[in-house]
Parts: C-alpha cells; structure tokens; sequence
C-alpha cells in the first residue's frame, strides 16, 4: 500500500516535472531575444539609389506655383477678412452700437448693456459704429427679435447671448459674427466667432469675486479629484481610485464619498469635467476654485480660446481612456500642477469673474482683429494682469510694461522723469526743484502748471532740462500720459513735497527691482470700520499701510495711460471733486492691477516739521486726517472697482546699512539718516 | 492641449543630439542654464515652443551653420515635421504624462535595397474608392485611442508600410513610386523611437504612398491604393502628408484625394479646409533652403526696408507691388523672374529688378521685411526661406492657417496683413516700433517663467515649518527649539537628525512645546537632507534654521515670517551676502563685508516656500548638490543660485542682522579660518556659476524693516519692537 502510494506519488512528480518542462522550453525559446537575421526587413529600408531619387516638386513648380486671381467669397462660411469690413473703424478704433431691446430685459440682459455702455468702446449713434451688437433675447418669454434695421447680411454684427438662446435662430446668421456660451466646436467658425464662458444666473456685474486659491501649492491631504456632477455639485474622491470615476462603467468603488450640495466650489487639485454642454458650467467653477479643469473630450469651444492658452491652465483629455488620465494625473509632476492652478485663478480674475471682464474680453478680442499687427501678443494675454489692463496702444512692446521684465529678461529704462504739479498758490517748488535734479538717476523735470497764476518766465538753472506743461487746474491732469514722459519711470511730485536727493536716490533704485509697484514716502492705511458699516482710511503711523501718497511716489509711466484712457469717467470725475481722492483712486488702480501692496522707503521726519501748513483743506499730499467728504471717497471707489483693492504691508524697505551701529563712511545713503 | 510637451518629448527623443546642439548655439548661455534647472525634459510649454522653433523655423534660418550634409538637413527637418504632425494627433492628450526613455537605434541592421525592386500591385479599375475627406472629424469623433493603448507606460507606436508600386489595369504607374523628400520623412520616422514592425500594436499608420504633391498623382487611383492597404478601415488612425495640394484652375486648399477618416499634414490649409484639433497645418518645404548656406545676421536695421521676391505673382498684385515700389523708392524692391541669364544658371537661384541680377535666396538678408503673398496655393516656399534668412515675414495670404499655429504664436515672429490691406502694407509695416522688429527678428520664442508667478500673499493663519538641522548638540538645539517655538506663527518643528552613529535624545528629555515636533532621522550625514521635501512639511513656509542659532529674537522671526508671505517667491533671510567680480583674477569671489548691497542671504535662518526644496532636491542642475555633500560646505550658496536662477529675482534681506555668532565657535583661531572659509565660499561661486552657465544672484540694496523701525514712536504700540542688533 505504501509503496504504492510512494510509486504513485514519484509518478505525479515525473509527470508533472515533464509538463513543467514542455511548458517552459517553448516559452524560455520565446524569451530570448530573437537576433535580427541578416536581411530580414527592419524599418524602412535604406535605398541603395535613394541618391537618385527625384525630389517632390520640380524646382520651377514650388516657384511659379501659377498666379490665380483673387479669391471671391465662399459662400456659407465667413472668416474675418472675407466678413467684417475693417474700413468702418478706421480713426476711432472699435465703436460699438447696441441694438436697444425690444420688450422688457431680463437681469443679466440689464448687465450686460450696462458693461457695454461702461465701456470706453460704447457710442450711442449707429451710423458712426464699426461694431453693432444685437443681444439675442435669454428669456424662454421673450420674443425673437426680428431682423434690425441696419442688418445688412450681417455684416459688422455680433449676435451676443450668454445664455443658449431658448428661441430658434430667426434669421440667418449670415456674415455676422456669433459670441455665445460654449458653442458646440462643428459649427463655431475660429478666429470669427467668439467662445464665451457658460455663467451662472447670478454672475456680478463688476469686480466679482476673487478667486479661491489662498497659497500657490495645493495642501498636503487635499483631495486629487473632484468630479463634476448634476446641478453644479462636486464628488471628491481621494489619491486611491481603483475605480473610473465617471462613464458608469466602473460604478461601484467610489472611493471616500463627500457630496456637496448645491453649487459649491471643489476643494481640489484636479476637475474632471464631462464633455457635454451643460457641464461648461462646472468650467467656471473649477477655475475660481483653482482646481485645475480636466476636460473630458469636450464636444464645446472653450471660452476665449482664440487668444487664451488654455494649455498652460486646463487639461484636455480622451474620455476613452479613463485609466491612462487618472495615472497621468497623479503622475504630473509638481511644477506643472503649480503653474497649472496658478494660471486658473489668474484667468478668472482677469477675463471671467465678473459680467462687465467677460463683455470687456469679448470687444478686445475684435478689436485685436482689427489692430492686426499692433494687437495684444499673445503673452500680454495669458500672463498677469491679462490683456483687459494691459493696453496695446500704450506699446506694442512688452519690454515697454511694467510687467513683463522677467519673462521678457529686460530691464526698466535707467532714468526717471520728475513730473511737479503746480496747484493754486502757484509757488516755483525751487528748493524741490534743486533735491530731485540733483539725482544721478534724473533725466528730466516737468512742471505742470495747474495754478490760475501764471508761470513764471524764469525757472531755476539745473543740471537737467526743465519743461514747463500748463494744465488744465483739474487734479486728475496730474496722470495724463504726456508725450513729453519718456522714461519708464515717473517721480511724481508736489509744489509741496519735500525730498532729499538721496531720498531720490535710494527710492528710484528700489523701484527698479518693483517695477509694477508704487514706491513711495508717505503712506495711508484703509480699514474696515464697524460702526460706519463702510471702508475708511487713516494717515496715522501705524504698522501697516496700503496706499502711499503721489505727492511723493515712483511709479512707472505705464499707468498714466491706465488712469486716463481705462478708468470709468465717472471715477476720474469723483477724483477732481474731491482732491484727495485722486491718491486713493491711483492707488486703487495699481493694486487691483498688481494685487500686491504699494512700496514704503524711509522719510525723514524732518520734512515733516520743516513743511508750511497746509493752504488747502485736504489738500493732496498733506499728513493729516482725511476729511469726511474723503472718506466717503474710498467707499465710492470701492463700489466703482466692485471690490476693495487695496493689500496692506507691514514692511519698508531700508537702505542695507540703515541706522546700524556702524561708521558712517560705510554708507552710501547716510544723509537718508539725518534725526 | 499640453501637445507642446509631447512635443518636446517627440522632438527630445527623435533628435536628441541635434536638439542639444541647437540649443547651445541658438541661445545665449543664461537661457540655457535655465533650461537645465527646469530639466532637460521639464514640464514648461515655452521651452517646449522654442524647441518646436529651433528644429522648425529656427533650423530653417541657422540650419546649415549646425550640420554640414544635406542629408541630416532634410532629416531633420522631417523629424521635426513628423514630430509635430504627430503632436497634433496626440491632441486628446493621454500620452502625455507617459514616461518614456531614450533608446538607443542605432545599431539596427538596415535593409539594403534598391527601390527598382519593390514589388508591383496591380488596382483593378473597379477597386473600391473612399469616401472623400470627412471636414467634421475630430479627434474624439474619428480617432481610434483604443489603438494607441497598448503599452500603457510608453510612446505611441507608428508603423509604415512597406513600399509598393501601383499600376492601373493597363500597367501604368499611379504616381512616382517615392520621392526624396518622403524617403527621408519615412526614414526619419522609422529611426525615431514611435517606429514599430508590428502593425497589430501600432496606433498610426502611415502609407508608404507618397502624396506630397498633388500634381505627380492620378487622384482616383491613389485613392484606391490608399483604400486597399491592410488596415485601412476607413482610414481611421491613418497619417497622411502633402505640401501642394489642389490642381488647376482651382487649387483646393487641402489635398483631393479622398481619404475618409485619414487625418492630413498638409501645407496650405484654409480655414475652410482645415479641421481644428484633427489636421495639422505643416509648412512647404524648400530644397533651396537645405542646398545654401546662408550666414546668420543679427538683428537690425537691413539694407531694404521691404522686399518682394516671389516670381509668379498674380498680375493684379504685381501692380500693387509696382507701385509700392514706385512710392518708396529704394526702401522696398521688388523682385522678378530674370529673363536674359546665361546658361547653366539656375533660374530658381536668381532674382532681377530691371536689369539689376540677386543671388537669391541670399538678397532675403537684406531685408527687414519680406513677403509672402498668396499664389494659387496658400502655402509657399518662400515662407521657409523668409524664415531662415531671418526677414521678418509679411503674410498677405487671406484664411491661411500657418504651419504648427496650434503651438506657435505667429505674432511674434511675423505680421499678417489682410489682402485688401496690401496697398498701405507699407505704412502698416512702418508703424511697428524698432524695438518690436528687433524681437521679430530675433524670433525669441522662450522666456523665463518664475514657477510662482500668481501674485497673492498667503494667509497667516497657516504659519511656518521650522525645520533644524542638527549633528549632535542637542544642548544648543534644545536651546533653539524653546526659542523658536515662542514664534506665534510657528506651526510645526521639524528635527533632521543628521548623526547616524548616535540616536535622538529620548522623547522626555525634549523641551515641551506648544506646536508638534517631530524628529526625522536620516541615512547620511549630509549638507542636502536641509532642504529635503519631507512629507512631514505641511505648510507652504519653510524656516530653515541651524541648530546653533539662538540669538534672533521672536519678534525677528515673526517679521521674517510676515516678509516671506509679502515675498512667497523669494529667500526671505537675516545676514546678507556679497558676490563680486574680481577684476584681478578674472573671477568671482565672495563678500562678507558690511556692504551697501546684498545678493545672497545665509541659511542658516531663511523663510522661503517649499516648493524650493524639490527643486533642490530634483532639479539642482548638473552635479551641484553631490560637490555640496562632498564639500560640506556651501548648500546655502546653491540654494541662492537655485531661487535666484528660477525666478529672477533678488533675495530679501531682514533686519539688521548681519551674523550669525555662535558662542562655541569663537575659541578657533578666527582670522585664518575665516580666510580658507572665504576661499571656500568663493570657489564655491565660480563652481556654481559655471554650472548655471551665468551668474543668477542679483544684487540689490534693500533690506526689510519693520513700517515704523527706528522711527521716533512710541515703542509699545510697535508690532516688531524687539528687532535685535547686528
């Protein structure tokens, strides 16, 4: 029995080493690498006579490729030099006509006109428009507009609904131009239509909220993945998917669940969001959260994607192949999820937090295509502050910016120009004069002669030329961009001001490491005060500050061009009202370009005892309490940005040797040190 | 969307030892070195955009100067070609992210045959043929990707079929059996690394057909060649090229071959023609432009202002060019067929204006701008030889959809003016400022981008990660960690226990503190475990500090704290430092004088974002941090260089401090120390700086105080008043 039981036991080991055996000769003889035989084909072949071969074209074919007349117009489909008649814009540039609607408007109708008209493109006469804007009508309610008057085929038009229109196209939509909510890609025509963002019902008007993104990395534990859902939900899920979360092929492990109800924004690095229409919405979403879109083959255009990168800020992946995106998702490396997130929040802050950026985008992309050579390149675009604020008639230059030296490895020009406003007493500021043209960084002062006096004939010899500008006695002349400013950089100054030359000095010098700041001596503080329910602002000492006064400041020439042809009017009228909030207006502008805190370099408390009093009442430049009508200023300017601007900071920068305990000799600016 | 790093990684890996070469001579050294710090494959498109231009555009204008036979020219530039086309595809995206390593092709045993031997394939008149080309096709709609997923961690895979020759029912060939150009593009591609023998695992296919000119084909019948090849399946996944597409009296703007669902590289798309996403415009190629050599010319300004040179121009622009000519005078010259040249001279190679003989394409060089108007075809030649003489390209060819305008702004190298805009192209092209020409010319297609580039200021709420770095002084470290945690935004401490022979006190003998403290043990007594991106850092501040500095007071740090979030970008620091170029010998050298400036901040104590500690860790260029382990010496001299090069930007300096006195170590001899120390350093520089390929430091002469530092107020109502000394 044993034995047997031995016999059959060596048995099955035999066979079953045998089997062993086949099993593994044919595979061990599959697992070694094949040479190449000799002669076997591998690649493509290397011709014996390719020497010999002809070339593609004859020579004379690539060069009398033979004359055709020019192209006629194709029917059906329209680009933009076939359809828009660019001669209607010659001189003024973009004017736009708004067709008036027809029956009552719904909310976001009543916004969009008002952002229109807000804008600098706006005319109310439609003969003098190269632009003609017909809003299509978004209530289900509402009645199809019938064909406007000046329609013309269409031509110069753009039809215009931020909504998908509830009523059938009623009329053709011909040679004009259509600017709609996430087109569908077959029928949107590039570089002619225009793609914009789907937005919810309540969209502000202006200003809008900011975006999410509080640090530029993601926090440690935050989920990887957010899933768009139904009614602007989100699903997170953790770094651990074993599943595809989406297509309901993989249904069952969904990982850690967290549903979100309502329209709340995910809290997470990536958004995976379908490719249907309706999901465009979550696109916004994803953006404003700083959650990086995944965009799962969207069959719709995304918004602006003729001039935005949208490259550098979204995904764009194959819904087919749900495993390769989740394992190149949690593969990407760490500089492109952070440069990823941050370009998301820089585009929802520049092109579509607010109704007005999103009109305001849409005319600047036709006017690009109008300017042609001379429109935005395409980096003023897609890097901060964005196309809106950065204005190509200023140049069409980026070096020529505040903003660009880094990406453009230039620096700013090496002088600066000393712009003096003259107000009423209409004193020559000579001991002023004498400081700032003492300067080695000096190349220039101008007096700007706002006084009713006139100016004197005779002005100070200085080592620099003086020019003398008469102003129009209104406080905002102060920041017209004159042709005569030549230098990046501009001192602005007071009949008032007191300055050393090395004060000058050391200030310009900071300046040229910030140049997209305001660097300044003087500076005031905004507060949050409870019991007025309303902004205010100080002049107190204090530890921090947000705002340094113009009547001592550098800042770079770029942003009188900002001032004068980008501001509201009804903003620069408040300014010439009340004087002192002309500064609070600057300083708004600046921070809600650079999102970052104006500069403070020392000033010597001697100025401050040596100054005459004060010959206005809240004069500009003057170191006391705002008055009441001021401080109504800053509430009024909040309300026109549509946000609070202003960024304090609780830092000044200080020459290296500063006040230190060390020999004076040692010091290059000691006299900033004088008690 | 991310093509361009596909790309990148396409262009890398087909072309690797030409890329590198063209790197170095097309860019200035400092470009480089940053291109370095990003790694040789790092995920920013810019560098991927000028890569693109450097093997397209840019090898179009310096080209020749790079590789002396033709034969790797034309290679190249079909690598590239191909490269790009290929990116286009890959448009959906999941290829992205799939790491891929550089294999070596070379030592493949290559067929020798001669192209007199392919095999013939008769098409029966009756053969099928497809449907014509299908304009709503989109990526998602008739690309296979199912095809492309097989080797889910590698490159797609492209398979070429084998050359046939294909003659009718009567024995008459079909088209040219190859030509040279499409030998060498097929060449190209098989040498690449997306080349597979096996048609089962490949995700495109290419027909060996050549189409690239439309007028060498019998439509019809090619048609059917391309429906009969095994795997055609309506085309789908199947890559087709063509430079001149369209016949007379026409001129479609995209190839008539039906070709279904095939996607086409062509040169000359329209807007009508070309689908978005799906097609990929490619420019035409020139065979003057590989045949001359053509020296580089920098910027500025040119003999002619603008130049014409194309020869069969359609008579109605011929008379606008006349007259523009007429108008400027010397500034513009246009340029004609030459009708009484000699013998033997060939006619592409020569322009006249009256009786006045250019060599061509030499005389482009002379011009500022030239342009390129529409013929028959939208796409012209003439557009690559504009490109490498580097004349700014003038584009008078309405609908056009430039070559690679998916990854390439156009704008930035070339103006395109409306048709109907011709007559004042003149006044147009004078309204562009010098300065822009100049960048045109240059055709710098890459930048600089600082990797935290959004402007925000974090909250405070989030505080800071200490971390110390520490051997064995654990009196001093305790000491350090009492102080520090008296910070109020201190949020975690972190210990980097760099002695292997000799454990952590035991957890009761640490000082309680009201943060977590945690001790992280490491494998080697090295300088670079500082600036590891430990798990355990939570925070997006980092404070790195040494286990001997003791005497920077609460308030200091806290300010230091406050800068760092005005600054997230930069190395927020106490004592600053020098670099300065000695003049004597000709090299760096390193200053710790009480200076005016600084460039540098010590490490010892710095806020900065963690972000820098991967890049330290993964992206230190060349062999910077083993010299520095190997040194141990000067891992903050690396971290400046690092921040510095990677945002172009200054450190800050904090506070008058200006050194870090450490009680136990004032006993040594100080002066000869300090004397080998400052060699040290200094050599540190020249190593570092010639690593970077430039100096990164930049040099500024501010510090950071706190708004009401020394000023004459009230003590008690400062936030800071407790600033230290020197």
């Amino acid at each position: 029995m044993q034995s047997w039981r031995r016999k059959s036991l060596w048995l099955a080991l035999l066979a079953s080493w045998l089997l062993v055996l086949l099993e593994v000769f044919p595979l061990l003889h599959l697992a070694v690498p094949t040479r190449p035989r000799a002669g076997a084909p591998q690649g493509w072949p290397r011709w014996l006579d390719a020497e010999l071969l002809q070339s593609f074209a004859r020579p004379g074919e690539l060069l009398e490729d033979g004359p055709q007349p020019p192209q006629a117009l194709r029917g059906g489909s329209c680009n933009w030099g076939a359809c828009f008649d660019t001669s209607k814009c010659r001189g003024g540039g973009l004017k736009v006509f708004v067709y008036p609607a027809a029956g009552p408007v719904s909310e976001t109708h009543r916004r969009i006109l008002a952002s229109i008209e807000g804008s600098r493109y706006h005319t109310l006469s439609a003969a003098e428009a190269c632009l003609l804007l017909l809003l299509s009508p978004d209530t289900p309610t509402g009645e199809c507009d019938p064909v406007p008057p000046q329609w013309d085929g269409g031509r110069n038009h753009l039809v215009l609904s931020l909504h998908p229109a509830p009523c059938p196209r009623t009329f053709q939509r011909g040679q004009a131009m259509v600017a709609e909510a996430s087109p569908t890609v077959d029928t949107f025509r590039p570089g002619f239509d225009v793609a914009l963002p789907l937005l919810p019902e309540a969209h502000p008007l202006r200003g809008g909220a900011p975006g999410q993104l509080r640090q530029h990395s993601p926090r440690p534990g935050v989920a990887l993945l957010a899933l768009a859902e139904d009614r602007g939900r989100w699903h997170m899920a953790g770094t651990d998917f074993s599943a595809c979360p989406w297509d309901g092929r993989c249904e069952q492990d969904r990982g850690p669940k967290q549903t979100h109800p309502g329209a709340t924004l995910p809290n997470a690095t990536f958004c995976l969001i379908p490719g249907r229409s309706p999901d465009a919405l979550h696109f916004l979403q994803a953006l404003q959260a700083g959650c990086i879109p995944v965009l799962l083959s969207p069959r719709w255009e995304l918004p602006f994607s003729e001039v935005i990168d949208w490259t550098k800020a979204a995904i764009v992946a194959d819904e087919r192949l749900p495993l390769q995106v989740l394992t190149a998702l949690q593969e990407m490396p760490l500089t492109r999820v952070l440069a990823l997130r941050q370009q998301t929040q820089f585009l929802w802050d520049a092109y579509f937090s607010s109704v007005e950026k999103v009109i305001h985008t849409t005319l600047e992309i036709i006017q690009d295509r109008i300017f042609g050579a001379s429109a935005h390149p395409s980096l003023l675009w897609n890097s901060p502050p964005g196309a809106i604020l950065a204005l190509p008639t200023f140049s069409p230059s980026p070096s020529d910016f505040p903003f660009y030296h880094l990406q453009q490895g230039s620096r700013p020009l090496g002088r600066f120009s000393a712009l003096i406003w003259v107000g009423a007493p209409g004193q020559p500021p000579l001991k002023l004069i004498q400081a700032v043209a003492g300067s080695q960084h000096c190349a220039q002062i101008l007096v700007l002669w706002s006084s009713e006096k006139p100016s004197p004939t005779r002005w100070p010899k200085t080592a620099v030329p003086l020019t003398v500008i008469d102003g129009h006695r209104k406080v905002s002349d102060r920041f017209f961009p004159y042709s005569a400013l030549s230098t990046d950089a501009i001192l602005s100054l007071d009949a008032h001001s007191s300055l050393s030359t090395s004060e000058v000095d050391f200030a310009f010098v900071v300046w040229q490491s910030f140049p997209e700041r305001m660097v300044g001596f003087l500076t005031w503080s905004h507060f949050w005060d409870e019991a007025r329910g309303g902004w205010g602002y100080t002049a107190k000492r204090t530890n921090e500050f947000s705002m340094v006064l113009t009547s001592a400041a550098f800042y770079h020439r770029y942003y009188h061009t900002l001032f004068t042809h980008s501001l509201p009017k009804a903003l620069r009228t408040l300014a010439d009202e009340a004087p002192t909030c002309v500064d609070v207006l600057m300083n708004f502008l600046v921070a809600s370009v650079t999102k970052l805190p104006p500069i403070k370099v020392p000033y010597g408390m001697w100025h401050q005892e040596a100054r005459p009093p004060p010959l206005e009442p809240g004069g500009p430049g003057l170191r006391q309490e705002p008055q009441p009508a001021a401080q109504n200023c800053i509430n009024q300017m909040a309300a026109g940005f549509g946000h609070m601007p202003l960024v304090s900071s609780r830092l000044r920068l200080d020459p290296v040797l500063f006040k230190d305990p060390v020999s004076v000799l040692r010091k290059k600016y000691r006299s900033l040190e004088k008690p | 969307m991310w093509n361009a790093e596909v790309l990148k990684s396409l262009v890398a890996v087909t072309c690797p030892c030409q890329m590198v070469q063209s790197h170095s001579r097309l860019y200035p050294p400092h470009t480089v070195a940053r291109h370095q710090v990003s790694g040789a494959c790092s995920e920013c498109e810019e560098e991927a955009l000028w890569v693109i231009m450097c093997a397209s555009v840019k090898y179009n204008i310096r080209g020749p100067a790079l590789i002396p036979r033709m034969k790797t020219k034309h290679r190249i530039y079909y690598i590239t070609l191909f490269s790009i086309v290929l990116l286009g595809l890959i448009a959906t995206g999941m290829f992205q992210f799939w790491p891929h390593s550089i294999e070596s092709s070379s030592d493949w045993s290559v067929q020798k045959r001669s192209i007199r031997d392919v095999p013939v394939v008769r098409l029966p008149a009756d053969s099928p043929v497809p449907e014509r080309g299908d304009l709503s096709c989109r990526m998602h709609t008739c690309f296979d990707v199912y095809r492309c997923g097989f080797n889910p961690k590698n490159k797609i895979k492209v398979y070429i079929y084998s050359l046939k020759k294909y003659v009718d029912d009567a024995g008459v060939p079909v088209s040219s059996t190859i030509s040279q150009e499409y030998n060498e593009l097929l060449t190209a591609v098989s040498d690449s690394d997306y080349y597979t023998e096996d048609i089962t695992r490949a995700c495109l296919f290419i027909p060996s057909i050549d189409l690239l000119n439309q007028n060498a084909l019998r439509v019809k019948e090619t048609a059917q060649a391309l429906a009969q090849l095994s795997r055609w399946d309506r085309g789908t996944n199947h890559l087709l090229f063509n430079m001149l597409p369209g016949g007379p009296p026409d001129y479609n703007t995209a190839l008539d071959v039906p070709r279904d669902r095939a996607l086409l590289a062509g040169g000359g798309f329209s807007t009508w023609t070309y689908r978005q996403g799906y097609d990929v415009s490619i420019p035409v190629y020139s065979p003057l432009s590989a045949e001359v050599d053509l020296p580089e010319k920098g910027p500025g300004p040119r003999r002619y202002f603008l130049l014409s040179s194309q020869m069969a121009l359609h008579p109605e622009y011929r008379e606008e060019l006349a007259a523009l000519q007429a108008r400027h005078g010397e500034a513009a010259l246009v340029l004609d067929k030459c009708t009484n040249l000699s013998e033997g001279i060939p006619a592409a190679r020569k322009r006249c204006h009256k009786h006045q003989v250019f060599d061509y394409p030499q005389v482009l060089q002379e011009a500022t701008f030239c342009v390129v108007l529409r013929g028959a075809r939208l796409g012209q030649a003439v557009l690559s030889d504009v490109l490498r003489a580097g004349c700014v390209p003038v584009i008078i060819a309405d609908s056009y959809i430039l070559p690679f305008s998916e990854v390439l702004d156009w704008k930035r190298a070339s103006v395109a003016v409306p048709e109907e805009k011709m007559p004042h192209v003149y006044s147009i092209l004078q309204s562009i400022p010098q300065r822009q020409i100049e960048e045109m010319q240059r055709q710098k297609w890459g930048s600089v981008s600082n990797p935290l580039f959004l402007p925000l200021i974090p909250p405070q709420s989030q505080g800071f990660t200490a971390i110390v770095l520490t051997y064995d002084r654990v009196e001093s470290l305790f000491r350090v960690i009492t102080e520090v945690s008296k910070v109020p935004s201190l949020s975690k401490l972190l210990v980097v226990w760099n002695n292997q022979n000799k454990n952590p006190p035991e957890d009761s003998l640490w000082p309680k503190i009201r943060v977590p403290l945690k001790v992280v043990r490491t494998a080697e007594n090295k300088l670079s475990n500082r600036f590891f991106p430990y798990d355990e850092i939570e925070t997006e501040a980092v404070l790195a500090i040494d286990d001997d500095i003791i005497m920077l007071t609460s308030d200091e740090l806290q300010f230091g704290y406050e800068v760092w979030r005005e600054f997230p970008d930069r190395l927020v620091g106490y004592p600053g430092r020098l670099h300065l170029w000695d003049h004597e010998m000709s090299k760096w050298k390193y200053e710790s004088e009480w200076t005016n400036e600084v460039s540098m901040v010590l490490t010892g104590a710095a806020f900065y974002h963690k972000y820098f500690n991967y890049l330290y860790t993964y992206k230190m260029p060349g062999d910077i941090k083993n010299w520095v382990d190997a040194h141990m010496n000067c891992e903050d001299i690396a971290m400046n260089f690092l921040v510095a090069n990677v945002t172009g930007k200054a450190v800050i300096k904090v506070t008058p401090r200006k050194k870090f006195k450490c009680p136990e170590c004032t006993a040594i001899d100080g002066l000869s120390l300090d004397q080998t120390h400052m060699v040290e350093r200094s050599e540190c520089i020249n190593k570092f700086a010639s690593v970077f390929g430039t100096m990164p430091l930049k040099v500024v002469e501010h510090r950071a105080d706190p708004v009401l530092y020394k000023d004459d107020f009230p003590e008690k109502l400062k936030s800071f008043p407790n600033i230290g000394s020197l």
